[in-house]
């Protein structure tokens, strides 16, 4: 196998984590799948973008400022589209419809603020996109820093979850009445998890905007190849994510120069499909936390 | 005579537009056993419901230690003092033991020291969960997970334990155990309103009880009172009051 593939398949594959374990973040105390979480990666991308290009701020800055405006907006989100429908009904399903229209919102005024065209983003120095040959691939030093600055991050993340609060998140998600009687409330988790959950969708965008431009395009397509990862890897499962996500980047590359290009979302939702046939709560799913 | 511990007082809840609840009063006395007995679906375990603070009084009040804890939501309730063993032993299963006790002390103040003393006061009382720290609490026996339920509820040191049917389901044997851990926490000082099925068991080890119908108190007194009078016999054979 051509070496440049499994580089490729891995930078995909670690975005396609990234954005999975944000939806991870926000579904484990809310049992809610956020349909806005795309809209919310781009628009980490565009707030970056934007404060490089147009106020020249230094790409630290740029992305500090998408994490923080995005951890809001999700933290909205929460409060308007989330809670309400929640305080109804826990195990209803109104979150569908009210995460859409919520993403609808987004990705329509991002269109009308920013409009279509694609801005281009360079990396922090001194990493760059430029290439050189490590063990025969073509590699660039930004490849390299975003595939550890994932893994990093899902460490992080699941070493969270073994905290007290961390374990109060799990136990809101598999019983969210039973945590209600031992003193946890769900509705102040729910708001950090978006919180956190915005945060790490916009350091999605932030961190794949150099390698795919910062685009309106983004939202869409990345809602679908990081809801594939969520659901491979057992949706809540961090650990999950950064494998599935693997192994549909890999799929995907090899899609792309096995057929064609225009293979690639074929290719991941097929992964999908024969992985829930086989294993329906996904790779590190537990089948004892409550499903979508 | 002191003020109750807990003092319900005329509450009607229910679910929705769906009054169950008429009227009910109830007082538990610091120290006691209070068991509170009923046909199923006369509305023992709305009223722990209402009493935890899932759901919401749509008249009276209720107040614990002297401070209305109506309307709160329920980790204030908790933060008062009160823990709800629900009915079914509900646990956080796919969570070891250990886990599940430690989440037993989520939002308390207890420094590392009085939270070591809690671990020892639970494993002293039921010796097994010492035994299986590591193992799931999804994979233990009926009786196993209720001394876990109960040992869950204790770890933050509540003033009154209101428990759902602890026997539900559980070998004579294991009812034994159980309610002679009821016994002991009560010589611990731990205020209990138990609900229980089995209304011998439940007589034997009260202070006093309460009948409940349809939603409503019909009676309570003296557990003797209680067993000699013919109010069980009409709450469970549902004769019209
Ligand atoms: N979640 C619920 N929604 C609607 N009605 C309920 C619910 N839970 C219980 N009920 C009804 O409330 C009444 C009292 O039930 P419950 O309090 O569980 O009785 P008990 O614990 O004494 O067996 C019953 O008529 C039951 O059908
Ligand atoms: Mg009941």
């Amino acid at each position: 196998m051509d070496p440049d593939l499994i580089v490729n398949g891995v930078v995909a594959g670690s975005l396609y984590a990234l954005v999975a374990m944000g939806f991870n973040i926000l579904y484990r105390p809310t049992n809610v799948f956020n349909f806005a979480q795309g809209d919310l990666v781009m628009l980490g991308a565009m707030i970056c973008a934007s404060a490089m290009a147009l106020w020249s701020l230094p790409w630290f800055v740029g992305a500090a400022l998408a994490l923080a405006a995005v951890g809001l907006l999700g933290l909205i989100e929460e409060r308007i589209a989330v809670a309400p429908v929640l305080r109804r009904s826990a195990s209803g399903h109104a979150w569908v419809i009210t995460t859409l229209s919520f993403s609808m919102i987004i990705a329509n005024l991002v269109g009308r603020i920013w409009g279509p065209d694609p801005i281009a983003v360079r990396p922090p120095p001194p990493l760059t996109t430029e290439t050189f040959e490590l063990f025969g691939a073509n590699v660039s030093s930004y490849q390299i820093a975003l595939v550890a600055a994932t893994i990093a991050l899902a460490a992080g993340v699941e070493s969270f979850y073994r905290t007290r609060a961390g374990k109060a998140v799990m136990a809101v998600a598999e019983d969210r009445e039973a945590a209600l009687l031992r003193g946890i409330a769900p509705e102040s988790l729910s708001r950090w998890s978006f919180l956190f959950g915005g945060a790490i969708a916009a350091l999605a965008g932030v961190l794949a905007a150099p390698l795919l431009y910062a685009s309106i395009g983004l939202g869409p397509s990345l809602l679908l190849k990081g809801f594939a990862t969520a659901a491979v890897g057992g949706i809540g499962s961090n650990r999950g994510a950064l494998i599935a996500g693997y192994v549909i980047g890999l799929v995907e590359a090899l899609a792309a120069v096995v057929l064609s290009p225009g293979y690639q979302m074929a290719a991941t939702f097929a992964v999908m499909l024969i992985v829930l046939l086989i294993r329906p709560h996904g790779l590190f799913g537990h089948p004892e936390a409550r499903s979508v | 005579m002191s003020a109750p511990l807990l003092d319900v007082q005329a509450v009607d809840a229910g679910y929705g537009h769906v009054g169950v609840l008429r009227g009910v009063s109830l007082q538990v006395e610091k120290g006691a056993i209070v068991a509170l007995v009923g046909a199923n679906g006369a509305g023992k375990s709305t009223l722990l419901k209402t009493i935890s603070g899932v759901l919401r009084p749509t008249a009276g009040r209720i107040v614990f230690d002297g401070a209305e804890i109506s309307g709160l939501a329920p980790h204030r309730i908790v933060d008062a003092g009160l823990m709800h063993v629900a009915e079914g032993r509900r646990l956080f299963r796919s969570q070891s033991v250990r886990d599940n006790l430690e989440l037993g002390l989520y939002g308390g103040r207890l420094d590392a020291a009085a939270e070591a003393r809690r671990y020892e006061f639970v494993y002293e009382l039921f010796p097994m969960l010492r035994e299986r720290p590591d193992h799931r609490a999804g994979v233990l026996s009926g009786g196993q997970q209720q001394m876990l339920a109960i040992a869950q509820a204790l770890m933050r040191e509540p003033r009154l334990l209101m428990l759902d049917e602890p026997s539900l389901g559980l070998a004579p044997v294991i009812v034994d155990q159980v309610i002679g851990a009821i016994e002991r926490l009560r010589a611990e000082g731990v205020t209990i309103l138990l609900v229980e099925q089995m209304v011998d068991r439940a007589l034997d080890i009260a202070d006093r009880a309460y009948v409940f119908q349809n939603g409503v108190v019909i009676g309570h007194g003296a557990p003797a009172d209680i067993r000699g009078g013919d109010l069980i016999r009409r709450a469970y054979l549902g004769a019209a009051g």
